[in-house]
Order: structure tokens, then C-alpha cells, then sequence
């Protein structure tokens, strides 16, 4: 009986094309304009660049020795490079900087000014550069005032340029935010199948379809019709969502570290939870279709919305503002457990996904069942 | 006039499903308007790079210094000493920059031992050297105190630091660029708001399309004694009140959001033009699909994917200024293109000269070529059709 029931609803749910195009086609295109749009952002290091920049070459720079090596020294190539320095006059320094040729032009004078043509990173790393200048000068000067015991052993230790930071790293994995995309991606994928689901409970209800009114009089059970449907969606909701996977593996060359099983784990986790959503919106909105497959997708876009498909860092901001939301919204769950087996060692976190992922499945499932069973209609 | 009455009768039935991308751009809008601070122009605005800072020496002068320094010149995020939590903020550039001191650093320090303060970043990023500098300048300059400047108690080690950190460098901004135009708040506004109008006009107007070409319907009104000309014509008439009447709700809109900001720029004028053209690409858009398909749900699909798929590579989803040069080579093809990179122009505009503007009308030309081109084909298509 199983594969007789299991049989024809794989080929029902297969064959309806319309669901397939939303289950699989749009996140197929949805991914494909994905990576068109962040292609430039992706897996790409960033890299500091040397900030280029104008000295105006008057006399008081020329007279300035201590600035002059300073700057010189800030622009010597190699790793501690900070300025790519252009030496000029008053008139083409300010025509570099209305070009866009440099970021800042320094002025030296009493103080030493900076002239730029709008605020952004690199003009504050410039005025930054001319600031450390300025306090060194006023440390020099206020220790010679009050302690000259030292000087040589001062201007010494200055020329060391000491750098007192150390890089750690909490993972191995680079933080690459657009990551999260794809995986919120795969996400919406899954609750998406929650359109098999609804289209099962639509078809096993005698007062909504006529092919539920045929079924509920056939003499099998309930439970094994609702089951062997259930099985049905989740086979083809997997099928698509492993595809999209292997799209974004193989084509698109998205991150998804090495964990085979663990990855394809949260595919099985969300696309039960996709499913068994459909069905419980399938159970409990008495309403037309329409209105069901409005509900439905309305839901998994907010769901999704919520876990950062439109807005990258969105998921970020509802786990420390709201974080309650983000243990009970399956869009956010599966893409933290994707993001978890990206980013940690460890696995905790990755189950703890998983099983709340489960745990809202079960009790979705459970309602709607509890909601199907020993329905009697006095008249179809 | 009974076509034009049967037009917005058959809108009415329909509203819903098209005004919902509507609100939703309004809803977020308002959203990003609120969450967004009012930002200064004509002054230099130094860049506060977003950090967090774990201070694990307590209360020690010289750690609680520097992570006063570091909260007074970049933006301090509060986070929990919490490695998980501070990896979620790195990964989703909530901090660009963890600051870690470590316990007893104060103490090493002083008495001259190795030590570092630990960091975590997205390795070799500019903002991630600007902090850097920032660190480096406070220990350097503690070191010098510390060495050379006598006795002293710890407090007043610290009160050296940032007295001899206090000068600040005088920044001139240019005059003619005072204004930048990248910053202002309606520019996103702007761009949003192709797709908006691309998502609605196309909705509404396909449903109509598909409402009066179905093939019964069709044929009756065909044996009605209105002339097809006149029924065609109140279905132009209709369609463009029900177009420009999004634009202007959608213009309107802007104003009530960004009011004297907008009016002040004198560029309202060139936003209402480049968006009306965009406005006229998407009504022949919902044309062309409104006569091509005949389903609610290969509607809906079309109108997803056509909305999505322009907004995300033209550039109205992601700035065109990071989209790689072969999407925007195909990008070209499409209106969207045009419409945002007048919309980038206008907005980089700060004194409208002729030369400035003479592209951004070759823009919206361009437009409305493709939009004459798109009825042009529809027409054509719906005259294929009728010979069947």
C-alpha cells in the first residue's frame, strides 16, 4: 500500500508545475542573480591599499626635517605602508584633489593642515597619520620640558615604531558576510516546500477537493494516507533543495566548509520543517486556497526576511535585540546551523539548531494531525 | 466609457495583491528613514569605525585609559566577553574590530615585558589599520611617558597620554563638494523605487491585460458596438491613470518622508522626470506580459522574476559601483540600467550645468526607447494572436 500511495503522489506533486517553478526554478534564478549581484563582495580578501595622497612643497616643508622623515617613512614600500605620497605645488596638489587622483592634500604650516573633499575612511586615516605627528610633537616636547635627562634614548625609541597588537582568531573560517545569503537562500527553499505540504492537506480533506472526498472513502487509514503523503513531499522537497545545494557547491562555488552529512543533515531538518509548516497552515486557516498559499508564502518571505535575505546582518540584529525570535523562526534556524558548521569546531551549536529545527517540526505535525483525524462531514 | 469603468472595477478586485509591493517599500522606507541619523554636511565628519572592546585588566589606569581612548574615537558596540557572540558580530560586520586587553597587561607593560593587545578582525581591511593606529598611538605614547617622563602615579601616567593626545589636526573640506551626494538619505529612496514601481504597474496592469483577453470575454466585447479603437483607447486611458497614479503616490511619498531635504536639493525636478520615464519602461513591461500570459500563477512568476532579476543586475538592489564589469555589460540591456545610473548621476550632481545634465537626458531617452520598443513588440504580438 505504501508504494502504491507514495507512488502517485511523488508523480501528483511532480507534475504540478507551477509549484515546482516556486520550489525550485525561482530559488534556482533567485541564486543565479545572487551571485551576479555579490560576485564583486565574495570569498574576496580585503586588502589595504595605500592611501594615496599630496604634500604642498613649500619652503616650511622643505624646512620641516622631522615631518618630512616621518612621511618618508610612512611611505617607503613594504608591509608598513601607509601613503603613496605625491611632493607638488599649492595649484596641481588642488587639482589632484578635485580629480579624485588623491584623498587629502597636507599643508604644512603652523599647525599642519589637511585639505580634502569629502569624509570617508581614507581621509580620516590621513588626518589620523598628521594627528599621531602632532602628539608625538607634543609628547617630545613635554617630556624634554619637564624630564631632559634622555633624549637620544627618546628619539630612539620613537624611530622604533613598536607595534603593540596581536591577531588571534576565534576560527579558522574567513568572516564572509555574503555568505549568509545563500544559506537564508536554501532556507526559504526549504520553508518553500512547505507548498507540498499545504497542497497534502488539500487533497486529503473531503471539503476542500474532491480527490480528498474520493480518499477519505477509501477504506485505508488516515494516519498511513497522511504519512505516505508526507513522505512523498518530503522526497521531492529534498530532491530540490539538493539540487539548489549543488548548484551553489558546484556552479556557484559557494562555502559550505567540508561537512558533507552535517550540511545535507540541515537540508533534511529544514525541509521537514518546510513541509510539515505547509501542513499546519493546510490544517488550521479555514480559508480559500489563495488566502492558504498567501499565508504560507507571506510567512517564509518574513521568516526569511527575518534570518537576512534582504538585509545582509539582519539575522544578527534579531538575535541580540529579540533573540527569542531566533529559536523559534526556521528560516533562521537553518541558516545558523549552516553558518555554525561554517564558522565553529565545535558542534553544539549546530545541534541545538537542529533539534529546535525538529522540535517545531514535531509540533506542527502533531497538531495538524491531531486536527485531521476523526473528521466527519454530515453532507459533501 | 464602459471599458474605462470596467477597467477600475476589475483593479478594485485586484488591489490587494497590487498594492502590497507598495506597502511593503513605503513600510521599509519609513523603517530605514527613522533608523538612519540625520548626517552633517559641509563639515569633516571623522570615521568612527564600529569595535568592541574586552577589557580583561578591570580596572587597571592604564587599560581602562585605552578603552576610553579607543570608545572616544571609534564607535564601541557592547558585547559580552563571549567568543561566540563576538564571532557572530565579526561575521556579520556588526564590529569590524574586537579589542582584546588582557588580563595583567597593564602590569607587562609597564614593567617593560612583551606584551600585545589582542585583536580580531577581518584580516588586512583598511578600517582594521585605522584601529590599529589608533592602539599603537596610545601605547607608543604611554611607553615614551612611561619611560622618560619621570615618577609618576599611574593616574597621572594616564592623564599625560590623553592630554598629549588631545590636539586635534584642522581639516578644510573643499567648498564646491561640500554636499556630498552619495549621502543623502533619498538617494536610496530613489533607487528602491524602480522596483517598487517596476513590481506594481506591472502587477496591475498584466492583471487587467489578462481580465479583458480572456478568450470568451474577448470575443464578446469584439461583437460589441463599441469600436475597437475606442475599447482600446479607454484601456490606454486607464492604464496610464493607474500608472501615473503610482508614481505620484510613490512621489508624493518621497516628499512626506524627506521634505525640505528633497525640495532644497533642486533636483526634485530631474528625480520626477527620470522616474516618470521609468514609470512609462514598466507599464509596456506589464503590457507585454499581461498579453503573453494567461495564468494567475505564471503571472506572479513573471512578475517576480522579471522585477528581481532587473532590480538585482542593473543595480537598484546592489549599487551599480560594486557590480562586476560583465553583469553590468549585460545590464545594459535592460531599462533598470539607465534608470540607476541617471538616478546616480542626478544624485552626484551638486550644481545642475548643462553638460551635467545633458547625459542624464540621454539616459532617460534611452528609457523611453525601450519602452516604445517593448508596446512596439506587444502590439505586434497581440496582432500575431488575433490572426489565429
Amino acid at each position: 500500500m505504501f508504494m502504491h500511495i507514495f507512488g502517485y503522489r511523488l508523480k501528483c506533486l511532480a507534475r504540478d508545475r507551477e509549484m515546482v517553478f516556486w520550489t525550485l526554478i525561482f530559488p534556482l534564478i533567485l541564486a543565479t542573480m545572487f551571485h551576479f549581484a555579490f560576485d564583486q563582495l565574495m570569498g574576496r580578501q580585503e586588502t589595504f591599499r595605500p592611501i594615496r595622497a599630496a604634500v604642498v612643497g613649500s619652503d616650511a616643508y622643505r624646512q620641516n626635517v622631522a615631518f618630512r622623515q616621518a612621511l618618508d617613512a610612512l611611505s617607503r614600500p613594504g608591509e608598513g605602508q601607509l601613503i603613496e605620497l605625491t611632493v607638488t605645488d599649492d595649484r596641481e596638489a588642488r587639482r589632484l584633489l578635485e580629480d579624485g587622483a588623491v584623498s587629502g592634500v597636507i599643508t604644512v604650516g603652523d599647525p599642519i593642515g589637511l585639505t580634502v573633499s569629502q569624509s570617508g575612511i581614507e581621509q580620516s586615516i590621513l588626518k589620523a597619520i598628521l594627528d599621531e605627528y602632532a602628539h608625538t610633537y607634543a609628547t617630545i616636547t613635554g617630556i624634554l620640558e619637564e624630564h631632559p635627562t634622555d633624549p637620544a634614548g627618546l628619539l630612539r625609541e620613537i624611530g622604533q615604531r613598536r607595534s603593540y597588537t596581536q591577531q588571534i582568531s576565534f576560527s579558522s573560517a574567513e568572516p564572509d558576510t555574503i555568505l549568509n545569503v545563500f544559506y537564508v537562500l536554501i532556507a526559504m527553499t526549504c520553508l518553500y516546500g512547505g507548498f507540498l505540504g499545504l497542497r497534502n492537506t488539500t487533497d486529503v480533506q473531503a471539503d476542500l477537493s474532491p480527490q480528498g472526498a474520493r480518499r477519505s472513502v477509501a477504506p485505508t487509514h488516515k494516519l498511513g494516507v497522511v504519512l505516505y503523503d508526507l513522505a512523498a513531499a518530503l522526497t521531492i522537497s529534498l530532491a530540490e533543495v539538493t539540487v539548489l545545494l549543488a548548484y551553489l557547491v558546484l556552479v556557484l562555488r559557494v562555502n559550505f566548509g567540508n561537512q558533507v552529512w552535517y550540511v545535507l543533515l540541515t537540508c533534511l531538518a529544514g525541509c521537514i520543517a518546510g513541509v510539515s509548516f505547509g501542513a499546519f497552515i493546510g490544517t488550521f486557516a479555514r480559508k480559500s486556497e489563495g488566502v492558504k498559499t498567501a499565508i504560507l508564502s507571506a510567512s517564509s518571505m518574513t521568516m526569511s526576511f527575518l534570518a537576512g535575505l534582504m538585509i545582509v546582518n539582519m539575522k544578527d540584529i534579531i538575535a541580540r535585540k529579540a533573540p527569542f525570535l531566533s529559536y523559534i523562526n526556521p528560516a533562521a534556524l537553518i541558516a545558523d546551523a549552516f553558518y555554525s558548521l561554517y564558522v565553529f569546531a565545535s558542534h553544539r551549536r549546530f545541534f541545538l539548531n537542529i533539534g529546535l529545527l525538529l522540535l517545531i517540526s514535531a509540533a506542527m505535525c502533531t497538531l495538524s494531525f491531531l486536527r485531521l483525524r476523526r473528521d466527519r462531514y454530515a453532507s459533501l | 466609457m464602459q471599458v474605462f469603468r470596467a477597467y477600475f472595477k476589475v483593479m478594485r478586485a485586484s488591489a490587494g495583491a497590487i498594492s502590497i509591493y507598495v506597502a511593503i517599500f513605503l513600510g521599509l522606507s519609513v523603517a530605514f528613514s527613522l533608523a538612519e541619523a540625520p548626517q552633517e554636511t559641509g563639515d569633516f565628519a571623522q570615521t568612527r569605525t564600529s569595535i568592541a572592546v574586552i577589557n580583561r585588566d578591570g580596572e587597571a589606569p592604564l587599560a581602562q585609559g585605552l578603552a576610553d581612548y579607543l570608545a572616544d574615537t571609534s564607535g564601541i558596540v557592547p558585547y559580552p566577553d563571549n567568543p561566540e557572540k563576538l564571532q557572530d558580530a565579526l561575521f556579520f560586520r556588526n564590529v569590524e574590530y574586537i579589542a582584546i586587553i588582557p588580563a595583567g597587561f597593564s602590569t607587562d607593560f609597564l614593567s617593560g615585558r612583551d606584551c600585545a593587545v589582542q585583536k580580531v578582525t577581518v584580516s588586512g581591511s583598511i578600517s582594521s589599520r585605522y584601529v590599529d593606529m589608533r592602539i599603537d598611538k596610545y601605547l607608543r605614547t604611554a611607553r615614551l611617558r612611561h619611560q622618560y617622563g619621570g615618577d609618576q602615579s599611574h593616574e597621572e601616567l594616564a592623564a599625560a597620554i590623553r592630554a598629549d593626545l588631545a590636539q586635534e589636526t584642522p581639516v578644510t573640506v573643499l567648498p564646491s563638494s561640500a554636499t556630498n551626494g552619495s549621502e543623502r538619505e533619498f538617494v536610496f529612496y530613489y533607487r528602491y523605487f524602480a522596483y517598487a514601481v517596476l513590481a506594481t504597474i506591472m502587477m496591475g496592469v498584466s492583471a487587467i491585460m489578462m481580465a479583458f483577453n480572456k478568450p470568451d470575454l474577448r470575443r464578446r466585447s469584439l461583437c460589441t458596438p463599441i469600436p475597437a479603437r475606442s475599447a482600446n483607447l479607454q484601456l490606454a486611458a486607464g492604464h496610464t491613470i493607474f500608472a501615473l497614479g503610482c508614481w505620484s503616490v510613490l512621489v508624493l511619498f518621497s516628499f512626506v518622508l524627506y521634505g525640505r531635504n528633497l525640495l532644497s536639493s533642486g533636483l526634485v525636478w530631474l528625480y520626477c522626470m527620470n522616474t516618470l520615464a521609468f514609470t512609462v519602461v514598466s507599464a509596456s513591461i506589464g503590457f507585454l506580459v499581461g498579453s503573453s500570459v494567461r495564468s494567475n500563477g505564471a503571472q506572479a512568476g513573471a512578475v517576480n522574476v522579471i522585477a528581481n532579476g532587473m532590480s538585482f543586475v542593473c543595480g537598484v538592489f546592489v549599487p551599480q559601483s560594486i557590480l562586476s564589469k560583465h553583469v553590468l555589460d549585460f545590464g545594459r540591456f535592460l531599462p533598470a540600467y539607465w534608470y540607476v545610473k541617471a538616478n546616480d548621476a542626478i544624485s552626484g550632481l551638486s550644481r545642475p550645468t548643462a553638460s551635467a545634465l545633458r547625459p542624464i537626458y540621454g539616459d532617460v531617452l534611452i528609457q523611453l526607447a525601450f519602452a516604445a520598443a517593448i508596446f512596439a513588440v506587444t502590439l505586434l504580438l497581440t496582432k500575431e494572436r488575433q490572426a489565429e
